[in-house]
């Protein structure tokens, strides 16, 4: 997808919750508050448009925290890009969830 | 109600999952399965109480595993999407040209299991010596039966020859040889002089030099077809004895496939010294092959020469000289004249115009001017490479090699497909749109004939890419005499915004 492209407000929360390291989708509804019904499509779409991509955490390291694997979610260069786009339009976007807060979490 | 309830719940969320995933397709059902399990199970862990039953956060729950069917849909357009994408491959020019490729394949498959195609290339491999020719009665209207008897080459050669440095005798006859102890059949023989392979050139296959078997029997060569349907391709043939009638004999090699040029296609040769040929052959008439001097190759008149035989008392018969196609040049000289002749006659059947009219800014870039001649040019070829091996394909398909008159339907199949292939790519080349190379589609007629001829009626066509408009007029005019493209500008694009291009 190109770098000019223009992301809807969800879409943009989205990608600035994980930029800011709110990595799988249950922490991203947390952190957005919007529905499962909302974000994990939107995510398929940045996924689908190279803006962001997945990866299984390992097996081990799930093993060992008593839990399911998690599908981990990554920014791309393209997504980056877009991000930075997406803020110039959407100037609050930063404050929403800056990234200092979600390292610390 | 009390936390018993949890696993009730649980099952029920997990079936909401499992309803959801249904809609998806089975390839992406197993890892999204687990993605929305794992959700699940950390959406459980920070709402759900376990020691207690808690209403609100149930809902919760099954609100997050509701979200699941919007998921599922979204995976599924997308999957649809994907699908409609290589639909979308339909009518494009890598289409045009993987189908062209194949048929390309097709043919050139079909014409290496061919035997008559085989022999053909054969020929080139295998020439038959120059100047060569084949010698008739004057009187006999139809060349290619034996008209010269034993007696009357025995005394031609032994007489002076000015025109020829080699003269080889032959005559076929059916005779039943025997393969093995218990395989007989009946076969074409030529009795033939012994220098016969030598005069015309014939390099024999002798496969197995070692197998010498008694070299004091009578020789014979076999011919490729014999060799293969009656030896199944031995290749330690050379060697072996068989027999003829009474006669036993050593197999001395195989001709190769394709290089006999003379009347009637023996089975196999029984090369006999002169002495033996005299003795069985002496009146009956058989054929006279010779090999020109270049005294001779001055004198031949348009692959004909006449002969007069002298020495033979008051009798001083007229012979005729035809010149023996040596073919050298394979199928390709056929080829290559098929397909000028075809170039010359392509104006008379197509009229096209690759011009074109703009009338807006979207004009195709100088590179996608380039991919689309590009995309002309590897058309045409394999339309030619296509002509090339149908056309063999079809004159050799019930010919097991040379003949004048597979050589006749190659030379028209090729003109045809030659010409209409070139047509039909030039007319699709026509109707492909100077963007993206699809073809323009759903055609429309647009306006009413006009009596004065000033009011415009045509097809209109679209390219499904948004990128032009085709006009054809039907009535060409002094101002519309042929079509036009209308190139649209980007206004347009949001109608064709779910097509990939």
């Amino acid at each position: 997808m190109a770098a000019e492209t223009k992301l809807s407000h969800t879409a943009a929360m989205i990608l600035q919750a994980i930029h800011a390291g709110y990595v799988y989708g249950f922490s991203i509804m947390e952190v957005t508050g919007l529905p499962s019904g909302t974000v994990y499509p939107a995510m398929r779409r940045l996924e689908r448009d190279e803006l962001i991509r997945s990866q299984w955490e390992r097996q081990s390291i799930a093993d060992a925290e008593q839990r399911p694997p998690r599908k981990y979610y990554k920014l791309t260069a393209a997504g980056k890009t877009a991000l930075e786009s997406s803020r110039k339009r959407y100037p609050l976007l930063e404050r929403l969830f800056p990234v200092e807060e979600a390292q610390q979490a | 109600m009390n936390s018993m309830m949890n696993p009730v719940f649980r099952a029920m969320d997990l079936s909401l999952l499992h309803a959801a995933s249904v809609l998806l397709p089975a390839d992406r059902r197993e890892e999204w399965l687990s993605e929305w399990k794992a959700e699940l199970w950390h959406v459980a862990d920070a709402r759900i109480d376990r020691s207690a039953f808690c209403w609100q956060a149930q809902r919760e729950v099954a609100a997050f595993c509701l979200g699941s069917f919007a998921d599922a849909q979204c995976l599924r357009r997308q999957a649809w999407d994907e699908r409609t994408k290589a639909v979308n491959v339909h009518s494009s020019a890598t289409q045009c040209l993987l189908w062209l490729a194949l048929l390309f394949v097709l043919c050139a498959i079909l014409s290496s299991l061919l035997p008559g195609v085989r022999a053909e290339y054969d020929t080139v491999v295998h020439p038959l010596r120059p100047n060569l020719i084949r010698i008739a009665a004057t009187d006999f209207n139809d060349n290619q039966q034996p008209s010269i008897s034993y007696a009357e080459f025995q005394n031609w050669r032994s007489s002076y020859q000015r025109y020829f440095d080699g003269l080889g005798f032959y005559r076929t006859e059916t005779q039943t040889v025997a393969l093995s102890a218990t395989h007989n059949d009946k076969f074409t023989v030529a009795l033939a002089s012994a220098n016969m392979t030598s005069l015309l050139g014939l390099s024999v296959r002798t496969a197995n030099a070692a197998a010498d078997g008694d070299k004091n029997l009578p020789q014979i060569v076999l011919s490729y077809e014999m060799w293969v349907h009656s030896f199944g391709s031995d290749p330690h043939i050379a060697g072996r004895t068989i027999r003829i009638g009474e006669q036993i004999v050593r197999i001395a090699g195989v001709l190769p496939c394709g290089s006999w040029r003379l009347p009637v296609h023996p089975d196999l040769w029984l090369l006999m010294p002169d002495a033996q040929l005299a003795s069985i052959n002496r009146d009956n008439p058989g054929y006279v092959v010779a090999h020109l001097t270049k005294l001779g190759r001055d004198v031949m008149d348009s692959e004909r020469i006449s002969v007069m035989v002298r020495g033979m008392g008051d009798h001083e018969p007229f012979f005729c000289g035809i010149a023996i196609n040596n073919n050298a040049a394979g199928p390709w000289r056929i080829y290559l004249f098929a397909l000028f002749l075809a170039a010359l006659a392509l104006p008379a059947v197509t009229s096209l115009s690759m011009s074109e009219s703009s009338f807006s800014s979207h004009r195709p870039s100088w590179k996608q001017s380039m991919a689309r001649w590009l995309f002309l040019g590897a058309k045409l070829a394999l339309v030619a490479s296509i002509a090339y091996f149908a056309s063999l394909d079809i004159a050799y398909a019930r010919v097991g090699g040379y003949s004048e008159a597979a050589e006749l339907t190659q030379l028209m199949a090729n003109f045809l497909l030659c010409l209409f292939g070139f047509r039909w790519a030039l007319m699709d080349q026509s109707q492909r749109c100077p963007v993206c190379l699809r073809r323009v589609t759903h055609p429309a007629r647009v306006g009413l004939a006009s009596q004065t001829f000033l009011g415009w009626n045509g097809t209109e066509m679209i390219c499904t890419g948004g990128h032009t408009l085709l006009h054809v007029p039907s009535l060409p005019t002094s101002w519309f005499g042929a079509q036009r493209w209308l190139y649209l500008d980007t206004s347009w694009e949001f109608l064709f915004a779910d097509l990939t291009l």
